[in-house]
């Protein structure tokens, strides 16, 4: 089992519509894959057609009245499951503060799950809490979409920081380019330097691209409703990246 | 729960899609044709493990399924067009559910379906699939359809599981189609095994059970004649000589039943198929050991015996050709049917033979004590220095036992014969061992002289001079175990309990 947090302090940078289509073509290759929405807006669960809550809310999960699988729903493509978000996920941090051990508790909570999943991606609400220092110790990768522009440069950094401040050395950090606009000359050369400057940033970058933004209408992942486009070609090869440094992980 | 509906008769699947639609949001996703075929071992050990094994062929794919008999669930599949003879031809989680329960039987198909299959979705106000339903339209039989529930989506496939019994009148179906395919055939599962299983009266008059035992014996000849010829796999020339060697016995050992021009005639004929059947078999048990063989040598020169394997597959060949040749020649064909013509004429109201009178009860008590006590005596008298061919004789005579124990298993309380039947086995397979390997080193030491010939790599030779010593260390120890396993046998508890159910005087 890979644990793929899906991450950001920024909000607004495609992270649930990575974690969704990253997970898709997860599940189109043959991995056993769960998302998991831990924002209680409950974008990944729309997107999924899903009602965004579970039985018990956020205190019955992290007090492990529930086992995770029971929660868990099927969705509309083979290989793919979801456990929804529930609203009352906005009071995850104070659920967490509450125990011993707050940032070992989806760690605990996911390892029941370790054989039944190959890839389970979790997508998280923005800004560093207790919950996302929770998200960093149960997670192998943490994958960090960035809009080419200054300031997210600046929480790149800000979170590179943070992993080595907590000592989490076994998580990597791989961002990627999301809603990357090739025609914005500031987009381009941010690009272009940040790659040289950071190594670590995948090559395969998401566009800035209506058939994404549709998303929310059609209710279902890129691949659900586009064979073929610039955007799943984009998801396809960040995806195969991905996996190369899961493999090698 | 059930997920497995019947539909009743004469409801098509466009009729129930129909009805369906008014009761919930049902999608038609796919519908298609296609043909399945089921498959098993010629024993139906898959069926016996509650497994079904599937192809299910369509234009635009084709897979294998295997399914749990009971709960209906998936166990493993994987796209195929052709289905391999045997499991260790397969790969993944087919391979490891198929191999330890076919082991060296081969799969083949047991019957064929055509039908046309409807995929439908579920959904609820979201659109969102929450049960999956499979029809399945047949010719000849009921049509079907399965539920394939959504993980999380339970209630939904209650639910329509009620409204499918409660409101569309149809019914939960507990047997898997494979059944109800079959009995179209006019077939069922396990219509063969190869364990002897034959029910008899202990008042029958012996002559007439004797010929009930060949009847039974016979179908087990013909059941396995088109498999050996086919050489399907080894089994049925195995299972097709045990009921040869079994009705060899029957006539030597059933004394004084039939007339003995007949007993005579058939014991002939027997004894010939039993020799034309010999070096197959022979050949095949080498060919089942050689991966034994192999790893029973050091490390360094297992591969060297690679070139045995090829030699044996080639002679195995050409024997096996020679008996497809035999098994198809006139001789077989019209001796075989005289036999099954003379097995079914009635038997005569005063038979003249001096056993014939005896109830089979009656005579199985005496012959079962008889050669009983024969095998105690030779055990007896074998002592360190008696000759292999001592060995031998009682193994055939322990063989002969256990053959009249079996014939006659129905006669006695089952637990007590079965006792005394695993305990004559336990000894039975030290004087087996030892024969086995005796033979098996003489055969090694005539292949390598016809070997010579070949051009066969010295390293080759030298495997085999290790092999053909580890064998003799195999047969020495077996020899050395006689004696205490012999004492093992004759014990006193176990000569009481034949005596007890097998002597009449007493």
């Amino acid at each position: 089992m890979n644990v793929l947090a899906v991450y950001s302090i920024k909000g607004g940078v495609g992270k649930t519509s990575s974690a969704v289509n990253l997970a898709f073509n997860a599940a189109h290759s043959g991995y056993r894959t769960l998302v998991w929405d831990l924002d209680p807006q409950g974008a990944s669960s729309y997107y999924f057609r899903v009602k965004p809550k579970i039985k018990g809310g956020s205190k019955d999960l992290i007090a492990g009245k529930r086992e995770l699988d029971d929660l868990i729903k099927g969705t509309d493509f083979e290989n793919l499951d979801l456990l929804p978000a529930d609203f009352s996920f906005r009071n995850l941090d104070l659920v967490l503060d509450a125990k011993k051990k707050p940032t070992q508790q989806l760690k605990k909570l996911l390892k029941p799950l370790a054989e039944e999943y190959d890839f389970i991606f979790l997508d998280c609400p923005p800004n560093i809490s207790l919950l996302s220092e929770a998200v960093f110790e149960a997670s192998d990768i943490l994958l960090s979409p960035i809009i080419p522009t200054t300031l997210s440069l600046r929480t790149l950094d800000q979170l590179k920081q943070f992993i080595e401040e907590n000592g989490l050395k076994n998580l990597a950090l791989i961002p990627f380019f999301s809603m990357a606009d090739r025609r914005k000359k500031m987009h381009r050369e941010i690009m272009d330097n940040l790659i040289e400057s950071h190594p670590e940033i995948l090559t395969a970058a998401i566009p800035y691209a209506s058939d994404i933004e549709r998303m929310g209408l059609e209710r279902m992942p890129l691949g659900g409703y586009i064979k073929k486009s610039q955007s799943t070609k984009a998801y396809n090869e960040l995806w195969q990246e991905i996996l190369a440094r899961c493999i090698n992980n | 729960m059930s997920l497995h509906f019947e539909f009743p008769a004469n409801l098509s699947a466009e009729q129930f899609i129909a009805q369906l639609s008014d009761k919930a949001d049902a999608q038609l996703v796919s519908r298609h044709y296609s043909i399945k075929t089921y498959y098993d071992s010629f024993d139906w050990r898959l069926y016996s493990n509650g497994v079904t094994c599937e192809l299910d062929r369509s234009k635009s794919a084709s897979s294998l399924t295997l399914t749990n008999l009971k709960t209906g669930l998936v166990i493993a599949g994987a796209e195929f067009d052709d289905v391999p003879k045997f499991s260790n031809q397969f790969a993944g989680a087919v391979r490891s559910a198929l191999e330890p329960i076919l082991e060296i039987r081969a799969l083949s198909s047991v019957c064929t379906l055509n039908c046309e299959s409807y995929h439908l979705n579920i959904t609820n106000k979201d659109e969102k699939t929450v049960l999956r339903l499979l029809i399945e339209e047949h010719e000849l039989l009921n049509n079907r359809v399965s539920l394939q529930p959504v993980k999380g989506y339970d209630k939904t496939a209650k639910h329509i599981a009620e409204i499918l019994t409660a409101k569309l009148g149809l019914m939960p179906a507990d047997k898997p189609v494979l059944l109800a395919a079959l009995r179209l055939q006019g077939r069922r599962p396990n219509d063969y095994s190869s364990k002897l299983n034959i029910n008899l009266d202990p008042a029958m008059r012996a002559d007439i059970a004797s010929k009930y035992i060949y009847s039974h014996l016979l179908k087990a000849i013909k059941a396995n004649e088109q498999g050996t010829i086919a050489d399907t796999d080894s089994e049925f020339l195995h299972d097709f000589r045990v009921a040869v060697r079994r009705t060899r016995s029957g006539l030597s050992q059933i004394k004084g039943v039939l007339p003995d021009n007949i007993v005579a005639h058939y014991a002939e004929f027997f004894s010939w198929l039993g020799q034309i059947t010999g070096p197959t078999r022979d050949l095949d048990v080498y060919l089942l050991n050689f991966e034994h063989y192999k790893s029973s040598l050091p490390a360094s020169i297992r591969e060297d015996l690679n070139p045995l394997h090829d030699f044996l597959v080639a002679k195995k060949q050409k024997a096996h050709k020679e008996l497809a040749t035999k098994l198809r020649s006139a001789r077989y064909k019209t001796t075989l049917s005289e036999w099954e013509q003379y097995l079914k004429k009635p038997s005569f109201k005063e038979p003249m033979e001096q056993n014939a009178h005896l109830t089979i009860k009656e005579l199985a008590d005496k012959r079962i004590w008889k050669v009983f006590n024969r095998a105690l005596q030779e055990g007896d008298a074998i002592n360190r220095e008696s000759p292999a061919e001592a060995l031998h004789e009682l193994r055939k005579t322990c063989k002969k036992l256990r053959y009249l124990m079996e014939f006659f298993q129905s006669l006695y309380p089952d637990h007590q014969i079965k006792h005394l039947i695993k305990t004559l086995k336990g000894f039975q397979e030290v004087l087996g061992d030892f024969q086995d390997y005796a033979v098996q080193e003489q055969n090694l030491k005539l292949f390598s002289e016809e070997m010579m010939v070949l051009n066969t790599p010295s390293n080759t030779f030298l495997a085999m001079g290790v092999l053909i010593q580890d064998l003799d260390g195999r047969r020495c120890s077996a020899r050395k175990d006689f004696a205490s396993r012999f004492e093992d046998f004759k014990q006193e508890e176990n000569r009481s309990a034949f005596k007890s159910l097998f002597d009449a005087k007493d």
